[in-house]
């Protein structure tokens, strides 16, 4: 776990509360406000997308691409991010 | 295609992705653009040759569970479509229908079809398929693996007919025709250039037999036989083994072997034990076509009760041979035994050996002057008498010899001339004494003439003992002067034990050799349970003076520091150490670690002190390092840090610290946290409040957590460019959130720490 980043590491520390979607792992500050005009603002709202993709990282990943046009690299970062958080917290 | 998929509805579009082996999830506006997206994505994939993305989708179904290939078709829809969609996929080309309605557009739509189109025969026989399409697809399964595995065509419809006489549910018309249509839908997929003559040569049998030179033609009557739907024949079975030799590898269809054949051995080997049951005779044939798996099961299974039943006979015919010989055996020692009884019985029978012609009789003759009848020579007349005489006697002899023999109490083994004389009287009634005095005399000379009676004439060495003790006179000379000291007795020579006796006197000797043996190692068992447990007691015993010792030396040391004076009384130490209710009994035990002490202990010297004005034995402790450690830790400042200096930083900016160089890598002690604990509290313990201590080996640090920032200042300044045990301590301020991150568990709020050494004297006020 020591290839994780700081911004990952931080996140899966503590339940996420009212976290805003930039503290997500790979998720910057433009990400961000293209997630936040798609309407996924909060670091939960998308968590429940992925829940609602079943943690599958394929179509997480596309979800990603799609909403904010991630590159893979930052979608992968998101997804483990949310999938160490739920095995942590869920 | 496109704007169908558009234009599904949510639960279609999830049949329609699970049919695509996707996890179903829920629909949902954000989700379904994606969902659609995908299906779209798949579905343009479908109609191109298998690429990246189309393997990718087959890796998300597991093996596993579509290799239930062979579960009833009837069973429910999901497993229907789930078939159908492994089905389409496998094959690359055929599009899974949903439902009767839907599938003619999507046909119609996929260009694969119109390769299929070529194939003529199969179009005519499509509807009829379509109706039984649930039931047929086991059998096409079938069908794709033979084409996969064989080159050769007219196997393949051969083996074709093999299984449509198998399952003799399916109509082979059917199934002959759902393959070919199948088979001309695959071949597009493999080598779009070559497939339209080859697909026609698949779908007319007809035609085929003018392409196989190497049949022979009754296998061409067989196939077709079997093809119009007959039992196959014995004649069958030659044709299907001499295609075996022939098979070409199949180069071109590798990729579809791969992916069908584990489904496929497992449905075939279900197939065959299928047809196991319903027909034994065609098993064979079922054998050379499927391949090693199942031959070597079909041998397993008929290999068993053969053996077993090979292992019975052998056992019944073994014990036939064996009861022959047993017989024989049995004989040839009844034999042996019969001559030994024989022999015994032989040996004790008297009176056949006194008749024995062979005697040496001496006969009293008047012309010679040395004869004297009764002495040296037996009056002729008096032979018989002194036989008779003998042959009374002798069983008694034998009784006596035998009672001797067996340790009867008061028996002797031979017979006096009294004795004799009385067994004749008893015997003979009113015989009088003289004759038998006559008869026993003659009978001694006799005795004494022949040895092989195995009869003696004995001199008994003193009358009066019970002493058994006489030696065999062998002339009758001294007979006769023995004679009239009365000291002649008969006796057996060699007399033999009976059996009861012999049993028994075995049996003594050797259950008195068993009593000494085990009385032997009994002693030998105690002497060694006792020697083992002397050296578990004296183990015992030096460790409980090791751990006694120790306990001195520690209340010594301990006791000697605490309270200032350098000596301590001995009793004083011994009632610290022991209670009093076990004093009396490790009396000995102190005493030993007295004695060890006084002997080996450097540290500590006894000597006689008057304590109380009372002189009594002290221990003093002369200890190597009397001095604290606490003042050799701490070794002074390398550089000021106190107000004003450069190194203090006017205001501390956090509550936690990192401490570098207290320690070494390669210290091992055990209780390092606690020793630094201890150096650190006391350094600065009493000036501010410290919450958490803890060590870090792998990188040398000491992280100090102080209850607010004012603290970790004081210990900053307190502990910042000290030397400790010969190392330059830095120590640096750490941000809260980095020292949570490291001790999650640390605590926020006091308890403040405090050494140990305070926390000791917490504990005695």
């Amino acid at each position: 776990m020591s290839s994780t980043s700081q911004k990952h590491r931080n996140f899966v520390a503590e339940p996420m509360g009212e976290k805003p979607v930039t503290d997500l792992a790979g998720v910057g500050e433009v990400l961000g406000k293209r997630l936040d005009t798609a309407g996924f603002d909060k670091a939960y709202v998308v968590l429940g997308q992925f829940l609602v993709l079943k943690k599958d990282k394929e179509l997480f990943q596309e979800w990603m691409k799609e909403t904010c046009s991630a590159n893979s690299k930052q979608s992968a970062d998101c997804y483990q991010c949310l999938k160490d958080w739920c095995d942590e917290f869920l | 295609m496109a704007d169908q998929v558009d234009s599904m509805s949510d639960a279609e579009l999830r049949t329609k992705l699970a049919e695509h082996g996707f996890p179903i999830m829920p629909i949902t506006a954000s989700t379904r653009n994606l969902l659609v997206k995908k299906l779209k994505l798949v579905l343009d994939n479908k109609s191109k040759p298998r690429n990246s993305v189309d393997s990718k989708v087959e890796n998300r179904r597991s093996l596993a569970r579509y290799s239930s290939g062979e579960e009833s078709d009837l069973d429910t829809t999901s497993n229907v479509k789930e078939k159908r969609g492994r089905r389409a996929t496998t094959g690359g080309a055929m599009l899974p229908p949903v439902n009767k309605a839907k599938r003619q557009p999507v046909k119609k739509g996929s260009p694969v079809k119109q390769d299929s189109d070529k194939g003529s025969e199969s179009e005519e026989d499509k509807p009829p398929v379509r109706t039984h399409e649930e039931v047929e697809t086991v059998t096409t399964r079938r069908v794709t693996r033979t084409y996969a595995t064989n080159d050769q065509d007219d196997y393949e419809t051969g083996s074709d007919s093999d299984v449509d006489t198998g399952k003799k549910t399916s109509s082979p018309f059917r199934s002959n025709s759902r393959s070919s249509d199948y088979i001309s839908s695959t071949l597009p997929t493999v080598d779009a250039a070559t497939s339209p003559p080859k697909t026609s040569l698949f779908s007319r049998p007809s035609i085929s037999p003018g392409f196989s030179s190497t049949l022979s033609s009754s296998d061409h009557l067989n196939s077709i036989r079997s093809r119009l739907g007959l039992t196959s024949t014995l004649g069958d079975k030659p044709s299907v083994s001499s295609y075996k030799p022939s098979f070409p590898s199949s180069s071109y269809q590798a990729s579809t072997d791969e992916v069908e054949s584990p489904y496929l051995s497992n449905f075939t080997r279900r197939l065959s034990a299928l047809k196991n049951e319903q027909k034994p005779m065609s098993y064979v044939d079922r054998d050379t076509n499927n391949g090693s798996t199942i031959l070597s099961r079909r041998s397993y299974i008929t290999g068993v009760p053969r053996s077993d039943d090979y292992k019975t006979a052998n056992d019944k015919k073994f014990l036939k041979n064996n009861l022959v010989s047993l017989a024989l055996v049995v004989l040839v020692a009844l034999f042996f035994f019969c001559l030994f009884f024989m022999y015994i019985v032989k040996k004790n029978d008297i009176t056949s050996v006194v008749d024995d012609q062979n005697s040496v009789i001496p006969i009293c003759q008047l012309n010679i002057p040395n004869n004297r009848p009764g002495i040296n020579c037996v009056p002729k007349e008096q032979v018989s008498y002194a036989k008779d005489l003998l042959k009374v006697i002798h069983p008694e002899l034998t009784s006596l010899a035998a009672a001797y023999k067996c340790g009867t109490p008061g028996v002797m083994p031979y017979l006096t001339e009294r004795e004799i004389i009385d067994i004749a009287n008893a015997r003979a009634g009113s015989v009088d004494i003289s004759q038998c005095r006559t008869d026993l005399n003659n009978l001694q000379v006799l005795i004494v003439n022949n040895p092989r009676w195995g009869l003696s004439v004995v001199q008994l060495k003193n009358l009066y003992t019970k002493d058994v003790d006489y030696t065999p006179i062998i002339s009758t000379d001294i007979v006769v002067q023995q004679r009239n000291k009365g000291s002649v007795a008969l006796a057996l020579t060699d007399p033999s034990t009976p059996l009861s006796c012999f049993l028994i006197n075995t049996l003594y000797s050797a259950g008195s050799t068993l009593i000494l043996v085990g009385l032997l190692a009994l002693l030998l068992l105690g002497l060694q349970r006792f020697y083992s447990y002397y050296m578990r007691y004296q183990k015992r015993k030096s460790e409980e003076i090791y751990s006694m010792v120790e306990q001195i030396i520690e209340v010594i040391s301990q006791e000697t520091e605490d309270s200032g004076e350098p000596y301590i009384s001995v009793d004083h130490v011994r009632d610290t150490l022991i209670s009093p209710q076990n004093r009396e009994k490790m009396a000995s035990v102190w005493d030993a670690a007295v004695k060890f002490i006084q002997r080996n202990e450097s540290r500590v010297r006894m000597e006689v002190q008057s304590v109380d004005g009372e002189d009594c034995r002290v221990w003093r402790w002369i200890s190597a390092h009397s001095s604290p450690k606490r003042n050799a830790a701490w070794q002074g400042q390398a550089f000021e840090t106190q107000e004003g200096s450069v190194n203090n930083l006017t205001v501390s900016p956090t509550p936690c610290l990192k401490i570098r160089h207290m320690f070494d890598k390669n210290d091992t002690n055990p209780n390092l946290r606690t020793v630094i604990q201890d150096a650190i509290l006391e350094k600065c313990g009493e000036r501010c409040n410290i919450l958490h201590i803890d060590i870090e080996r792998m990188s040398c640090c000491v992280y100090v957590k102080c209850a607010t920032p004012a603290d970790a200042g004081v210990v900053y300044r307190s502990l910042h460019g000290w030397w400790y045990e010969g190392n330059l301590i830095t120590v640096k301020y750490l941000h809260l959130e980095r020292y949570m991150q490291r001790f999650p568990n640390s605590p926020s709020v006091g308890p403040y720490l405090k050494s140990s050494r305070q926390r000791r004297s917490n504990w005695e006020e």
